[in-house]
Order: structure tokens, then sequence, then C-alpha cells
């Protein structure tokens, strides 16, 4: 089987209009993250959690009254997961006071003929939400200035920066499109550990595509010295299409499988990746080299797109003749 | 056209051995799920003699399978996740003498407590600057509040350096008393550790109840000194449990082999130096033993003259008047704690006595691979408490440089303390923490101006764990919990269902792909997948590490990674195929110029992983670490198992299309 043999597609000719079209929907992606907000889990902003399955499932208006009369007004109540399953969060009463154990215990009093069982509870210390928050940010700044040296080193510094723009594309894309989906009730994804781990991972991993086509470039510049950069490019991408999708297409396969079955618990983490490395395999197509070109025609002064233009439009004419 | 066996065994080396590898330190793992599986089954059952015998035969199989098996995360098994912090803040408001407490002092908590809650700063900055701001004005120093605990001159400077090594050493402190507590009630494969200079981090598997939980944690520890009572009495109270313990066991066995034993006893009793079990085969004479002193047995009992210290047994009731010192190997604790909480069995104890165990084993015994702990015979009522103690430090001895402690009382212990060492001189008083005892020092003379040294310490560890445990006396610990994450048993099972689930499926997309596009080159990709995942939990196991749910998705997101490599050789193998090199060149080429790309792909994930390891917490480092581990090992079995399984083919005369269609040669018309 083959998905692509031998394509010949101009990937950078139009690479202008395509960094414009990236950067507005960029743009607009953190508008909307603006607008709609990112919710985070309580492992960055502290707080109580608990999950509890009821049986037979009472719907949430009836929790919520018996939370209310029992003085947790306030308390955010959503589904988890099944059907008899809830995630209910409460702000801390008290500081150190037992609030998991209460809300077990409000629940089991207002329904006392159901079994209300505990799956999971969660209590964060506000002081420990700030400092997680800040390591988050702390790593996944320091993964992307890890990947910018490392690719600097192997490769060349502008290489370095054009890969890096990608990444940075698609870690806003995918942070957009959870503001998204969480806004619409799609999927439920709070901005937590496991989104965080996600994130990283992404920052990791749709570098691997760049590199692929990186690794090429070099080995053709080697190959046909003194060819136009743009042409070269576009060779080296085409020539690499079909593993550029492959092992981004059987990551997607595991992560489907992950999103679709692994449950509640790692939903965030498999849609936060799945978003993230498919337009990661777009930037390294698209915008990687792009911006390499863009650079080298600023800052060398040489008009790669006129030499290009001639190349094609000679290529044209012996096609013709 | 099947190759020479010489010619190839290295390759079968590769295929197999990994697995073979994988699967042997695997093994533990399924044994150990296998027996718990068939445990629960006979407890469901409620068949209490199947299980007996279950205990008896697999007992010990299955805790050795458990030792050796792969730790699943408290967000599988089920469990509670505790953060405890040190409450600085109520440290220093405890630490101030109470009578001197007053409304400027009050005030200057209360908002040294606001300003804590959302700085990062040192707390006991926070509290001189507060101090500097509101009570300096108001004509009180730090002088006002705080004692320096003993008799030296109080000054600012003497009171900070103390305020600071409280605050130091009360982590320690907290640690250590959590550390008795959750070895005392038997909570299996708990977890502690210190995080940081002021947290702990606790996992408590299994634990799913916050009052239990509470119950380890709450740190007002007793600090008591009690008298040791290793002394004859005691002796001969052990010798009647023996006794007691062997008549009631005849009464329900009714007579069996009794006459074994009193055969043995009465040969005992002609000569004392015989050894009645003399020209016995060991088990036998060891069975025997057992049999005759059900619980002497389980000790051993020196009888310290002149500082020698005597073995002696229990074969004769005539002990000699003195000091005894007793030993326990931890094997036989737990019989040895069973038999002396039944309150038939306290009875024959005096009823002014306990029996206390050391908090350590013997260190030198350890370091030779034993666990022995010390046991004292101790008077139940303390001749003091704990909170006279104002002051413990750890030294050394200026003129012979041992490490020593130095204890401080307060004026009313002081008194005390003189007249029972005065009363107790050349006996023993047993510094008890929590039921444990911690130290048991020789009272040289009459301790007069509440100041002592405590001498005898191995170590300056050992000193410094016996500071902190004196200081639990004086200073109670105050902790906060700061994190709290309680995962209930039947969310852990569901995970793991839904974990391995999405790995299946997960699998045998990726397997379809593979074989789909790439036919018989792709089903190598299976077996180096295999190898792969084996390997990972294999490693996981040998390094002792812990498999998260996170964990999970690091394993099944590496199938899908790894065979990334796997397509980036064989894409650069069509390449060379598509341009006519024979498949034997092509499979050498497209390995090495795939490898530049395998590798940089490889490491940047890597670089994300250690980054993800070092911020990360708890499950995420899971993830962390089985990303890595699979790092690795996609690395091993693409470059190296799965080549060797492709040579393999070749050397066998298979043919590899690698997916593309046959070349046909077509005659031209």
């Amino acid at each position: 089987m083959e998905f692509f043999r031998q394509t010949n597609i101009d990937f950078l000719g139009k690479r202008r209009t395509i960094i414009w079209i990236s950067v507005a929907i960029t743009a607009v992606g953190m508008l909307l993250v603006a607008l709609y907000g990112l919710e985070y889990g309580i492992d960055f902003v502290g707080g109580t959690e608990v999950a509890v399955q009821i049986r037979p499932e009472p719907d949430i208006a009836q929790i919520r009254s018996v939370m209310d009369k029992a003085g947790f007004s306030g308390a955010e109540i959503k589904s988890y997961g099944r059907a008899e399953q809830f995630l209910i969060r409460v702000r801390e009463r008290e500081e150190g006071g037992t609030a998991a154990t209460a809300v077990l215990e409000t629940l089991r009093k207002g329904f006392p003929e159901r079994s209300v069982e505990l799956l999971k509870s969660d209590r964060v210390g506000p002081k420990i939400g700030a400092e997680m928050r800040r390591n988050a940010f702390l790593a996944v700044i320091l993964a992307v200035v890890a990947i910018l040296l490392y690719i600097a080193f192997r490769f060349e510094f502008l290489y370095g920066v054009g890969a890096t723009i990608a990444l940075v594309h698609d870690v806003l894309i995918a942070i957009s499109a959870i503001a998204i989906v969480h806004h619409f009730g799609i999927l439920r994804i709070e901005i937590n550990q496991s989104v965080l781990a996600a994130l990283l991972t992404v920052v990791g991993f749709s570098i691997n595509d760049t590199v692929i086509i990186f690794d090429r470039i070099r080995e053709n510049r080697e190959r046909y010295k003194g060819m136009n950069l743009i042409k070269l490019m576009n060779l080296s991408i085409n020539e690499t299409l079909s593993r550029t999708i492959n092992t981004v297409l059987t990551t997607v396969l595991v992560l489907l499988a992950l999103l679709l079955v692994g449950g509640e618990v790692l939903q965030g983490f498999a849609f936060t990746m799945l978003v993230g490395i498919i337009t990661g395999t777009y930037s390294s197509i698209y915008l990687a080299s792009a911006f390499v070109v863009e650079f080298v025609q600023r800052f060398q002064r040489v008009d790669l797109d006129a030499e290009y233009r001639k190349l094609r439009e000679a290529e044209r004419a012996a096609a013709q003749a | 056209m099947a190759p020479k066996f010489s010619q190839v065994w290295g390759k079968w080396a590769l295929l197999v051995l990994p697995l073979a590898l994988g699967i042997y330190i695997l093994w533990p793992t399924y044994r150990a799920w296998q027996l718990e599986a068939e445990r629960d089954r006979l407890l469901r059952l409620g068949d209490s003699v199947a299980l007996a015998e279950f205990e008896q035969h697999y007992g010990e199989a299955l805790r050795s399978a458990k030792q050796n098996a792969l730790k699943l995360g408290l967000d599988l098994r089920g469990g509670m996740y505790v953060t405890l912090e040190v409450d600085v803040v109520k440290l220093l408001e405890e630490a101030a003498e109470r009578e001197a407490v007053d409304e400027v002092f009050r005030q200057v908590i209360e908002e040294t407590r606001r300003q804590a809650e959302r700085s990062d700063e040192p707390v006991l900055d926070i509290f001189l600057r507060v101090f500097d701001r509101i009570a300096r004005p108001q004509g009180r120093s730090l002088i006002s509040y705080y004692d320096v605990g003993d008799l030296r001159e109080v000054s600012e400077e003497r009171i900070l350096e103390r305020l600071r090594r409280n605050i130091e050493s009360a982590i320690d402190q907290a640690q250590e008393v959590i550390r008795q507590r959750v070895d005392r009630y038997g909570v299996a494969e708990a977890n502690i550790q210190k995080q940081g200079t002021r947290r702990i981090m606790l996992e408590l598997p299994g634990v799913t109840n916050e009052a239990e939980m509470r119950q380890l944690l709450q740190t007002t520890a007793r600090l008591e000194f009690k008298l040791v009572r290793n002394n004859e009495e005691a002796v001969r109270a052990f010798y009647a449990i023996d006794q007691y313990l062997k008549r009631q066991r005849g009464d329900t066995l009714a007579a069996t082999p009794s006459d074994t034993t009193v055969a043995a006893d009465t040969v005992a009793q002609a000569s004392d130096t015989a050894d009645p079990y003399a020209g016995l085969p060991e088990e036998e004479r060891q069975r025997r033993i057992r049999q005759d002193f059900p619980f002497t047995s389980l000790f051993i009992t020196y009888y310290v003259q002149n500082e020698r210290f005597v073995p002696i047994d229990y074969r004769r009731s005539d002990f000699p008047e003195g000091e005894y010192f007793f030993q326990i190997p931890k094997a036989t604790l737990p019989e040895f704690e069973a038999i002396l909480s039944r309150p038939d069995v306290q009875r024959l104890l005096p009823a002014e006595y306990e029996v206390a165990l050391s908090a350590k084993p013997d260190e030198r015994l350890q370091r030779q691979g034993m666990e022995v702990y010390a046991f004292y015979v101790l008077k139940r009522e303390p001749e003091l408490t704990g909170d006279v103690v104002t002051d413990a430090r750890a030294t050394f001895d200026p003129t012979t440089n041992a490490p020593i402690v130095l204890m401080d009382m307060n004026a009313e212990g002081a008194e005390r303390w003189a007249r029972i060492t005065g009363a107790n001189i050349k006996k023993k008083i047993a510094i008890v923490l929590d039921g444990r005892v911690y130290s048991a020092p020789v009272v040289q003379s009459k301790i007069t101006g509440g100041r002592s040294q405590i001498t005898g310490m191995s170590s300056i560890q050992e000193a410094h764990l016996l500071e902190i445990v004196l200081k639990a006396g004086a200073l109670k610990a105050p902790v906060k919990l700061v994190e709290e994450r309680v995962v209930g048993p039947s969310l852990g099972e569901d995970s793991i269902r839904r974990g391995l689930l999405a790995g299946l499926i997960g699998f045998g997309l990726v397997v379809l792909f593979m074989v789909g596009y790439y036919t018989g080159a792709g089903a190598v990709t299976i077996f180096a997948l295999l190898v792969n995942v084996v390997l990972i939990l294999a490693l996981l196991s040998a390094f002792k590490g812990t498999l998260t749910l996170p964990g999970i998705a690091g394993i099944v997101l590496t199938m899908g990674m790894a065979v990334d490599a796997n397509i980036l050789i064989f894409e650069r193998i069509r390449e060379e195929l598509r341009r006519g090199r024979s498949i034997r060149a092509a499979v050498d080429e497209g390995h090495k110029r795939a490898l530049s790309a395998i590798l940089d792909s490889n490491i940047t994930t890597f670089i994300t992983g250690l980054i993800l390891y070092f911020l990360g917490t708890g499950p995420i480092q899971g993830f962390a670490i089985t990303l890595m581990i699979g790092i690795l090992n996609t690395l091993f079995t693409v470059l190296i198992v799965a080549r060797a399984f492709i040579e393999l083919m070749l050397a066998y005369g298979m043919t590899l299309s690698y997916g593309l269609p046959r070349q046909r040669l077509v005659p031209v018309a």
C-alpha cells in the first residue's frame, strides 16, 4: 500500500498566505481562550473535589438540594463519566477541614436508601496549587527552550527558531481547542496535571515531524549542492511526506483508543495530545520550513522566491518542449 | 536455503533473550496476581480452613512474589496520598511562653498567618518583619515572649537561633512519629518521604478512610520517662507464660507429644549443662524447642553480669537476681505481640509492668543483615512526662568527642528529675515516645539543676534522632495537610480495566495499520512492540518503579511512537528499493540513513520527559518515567531486535516487499 507516491506539491509557494492564516487562527484561538476562559483543575487552584457513585442515580438537582441543606452552598456538581457518577467541588469551609468526609457523610444522610460510594477525592491547598501552576508554566517554557537549543545544536540556529515557532503554534492551538470543547460542553477538560503532561509531550513529539523534514533537508543539501532553498525544502517535504503522515497516524490511532475507552481521567490528556500532534504535523509541513525561508530572505537578503519562480518557468518550458 | 545455525545464532539470541529476560523479571508479578486472586476467591467463599491451608502452602510464596512484583500506584490500587507541611506559624505561636502571650502577640501571629498564606517567603522572616512593625513600637521584644530553654543568658540572637533550630527539626520529628505509627498500625507498603525541607509526603495504600489516616497523623505523641524493670521478676513471669501456654495446649490437644517433653524436662533438670536436644537433627531440634518453650523461644534472654551478656534459657526456674536484656528478631515479633496481648497472658505479668519495644533495630546486627529489636519491661506508670523538657540538642562531648545529647528541663521537672535520678542510680530509665523505647540510659548520678547529658550513642545520627524525640515533649511539631488525594478501590480497578482495554485496542489498530501498509516487514513491528511493552514493564519492576494510570497512558503512547522509528526505516528502505537497489542493500542503507532522524526525534521527546519528571508530581512522574523507559526501549527494539528479525528473514530466504508492488517485466509492444 502507498498513500503518497512521488508527490510534487509546492508547500512553500503560498507560505505567506499560510503563515498569515495560521497567525489568524492562533489569534482567534487565543481570543476565544480569553473570552471563554480556561477552567483550571484543583491541581492548579486548590480546593476540594469529591467523585462519588450513587446508586440508584439521583439527578443533579436532588444532590444540589441535599448539599445546600448541609451548608455546602455554591458547590459545583457535575456528572462524571457514567450516569450514576458525580463530581462535587466544594469551597473549603475551614482551614484543614475534613471536606471530603463531610461531603460523603452529607450525601449518605441525604440519600439514606441509596448506596453512596467514594470514587476519589482530592484536596489541594491554595499554596500548593499556586506552586504547581508556576511549575507547570516553567516546565512548558523550559521544554520549548530545551528543544530550541537542541535543534539549533543539531541543525542550525535558524532552523531551531523555525521549529520553535511551529511548536508554540501547536501548544497554543491545543490550548484553544481545550477552551472551545470545554465551553461548548463537548468534553469536560480542565487544565490539570495530566493536560500539562500532554502539552509537554506535544512539545517533545510534534517536533519529530519537523526533525524528519529538517534531517532530509540537510541530507539533500549535501546531495544537491547549490539548489535553490525553496526547491530543496519542497523536495524534502515531498520526499518525506508519507513517513510524516504515517508516524502521526499510528500515534493518532493509539490516542483515539485512549480517548474513547481510557476513561475520564485520561480524556483530557488524550484530547490535548491528539489536537497537539495533528497541528504539529501541519506546522511541520507548512510552517517550520516556511519560517526558515522567511528568515533567510530577511537576514541574508536573497530573493529566493524570484529564483524559484525562474526555475519553475524553466521546468515548465522544458516540459512543453 | 537455510543458513548454518552458527551464522545466525547471534540474531536468534537477540530475539529470544530480551523477551525471556523480561518475562523472567515479570514472573513474580504474574505469580502474585495469580495467588492473590486465589486468596481473594477463598476470602469471598469464607472458607477459613482452605484459607489457612492456602496461607500455609502459599503464604511465603505470595509474600516473596509481592516483594518482587511490579508495584501499582495509588491511583490504580486505591489508597490515600497526603502531603503534610510544618505549620511554622503555629509552631511560633506554641513556642511562646504561655503566660507571656498577650493581645499584641496574638495580633502579630494573626498578621503573620495572613501574609504567609500567599507568600513564599520563609515564615520566620515574615514573622520578624511583622513583629518589628507591630510589637516593637509597643515596647515588646522577642525576649518578652520567648525563653531560650536553658540557663544560658537570654538574648534575641539566642532566641532566634533556637526558633530556627526548632523549625528545622519539626519536620524530622513529625516524620519520626508518623513512621512509627504507620509501622505500628501495619499499613502495608506505606511510603513516607521528606520533600524539600518542610514537607512530608505519605502514601498509604488501601487506606481510604480519612478517620483512619488522621489517627496516623495526629502528632501529639506522648514522651515519657519510665523505669526499666528488666529483672528476675520479669524473667520469672516469662517462664510462667511458657508453662501456662504449654498447659493450655496440653488441655486442648489431649496428651499427644507431651511424653517426650516431660522426658526432656527431667533430663534438663538432672544436669543443667547437658543439651537435652543434643544429637537431634537441626530441624527437629528447633521444632522441639519451639514446642517446649512456646513463648520464650521467640526471643533471646541475656543475663547481664559485669557488663557481659550471658544468654540464658528457661529450662529451670531459679533465675538469679540482677539485670537482664532481651532481643527479638523481627520474624517472631508478630507472634510475640499476639501472645502478649492476650488478656489471660497479661495476667501472668505483674500488673505494674508493661513490655515496650525499641524504636529501631540493633544497628550492629542490622549491618549484618539481621533485623533484631530489643524489648524492655517497664514500670507502667511514667516517672515523668515529656512536657517538662524544654530543649534538647545533639552535640559532641568536648573531651571525648563522642556524640551526646543535652537535655534541659523546666524548674518543676528538674526538681522531680533530681529525686528520680537520685533514687535510681546505676539503674536504667527508658525514654519512651508513643510507646517505643528510643533510649534507656543508665543513671550515673543524681541530676540536679535540670540539665542532663545522655551518652552512649553510636553515631551522631542516633543522637540527632534522640534530640528529635526529646523535643517532642517540649514542642508538638504542628503539621497541616496541604494536599490529600483519595482513590477508592472501585475507581482503581476501573482505571486498570480501561487502561488495559485502551492498550489492547491501540495495539490492535497499530498492528493492523503496519501489516496492512508494510506487509511482512510490518509484522516484524508486532514482535518489536511486544518486546518493547514487556521490557517497559520489566524495567519498571526491576527498578522498583510504580505503575500509575498516566504511566499506562505513557505505555500506550509509546506503542504509537515506537512504530514511528520502524516507519522511518521502512520508508527509507522503500525509497532505496525504488531506486532499484537489491533488498539486501536497501535494508542496510535504510537503517543507516534513518538513524539520525530516529535519534533526534527520540532525544527531543526524552528531554521533555526529563523536564516533566523533575517538575511534575506523583502520577505524572509515573508518566514521565514510562515515557523515558519507552523511548530507550524503542531505540533498542527497533534498531536491534527488529533489525535482527529482518536479517533473519532475509537469511532464511524470505522475500520482503515492504508493501511496494512487485516489479514486473512486461514485454514492450
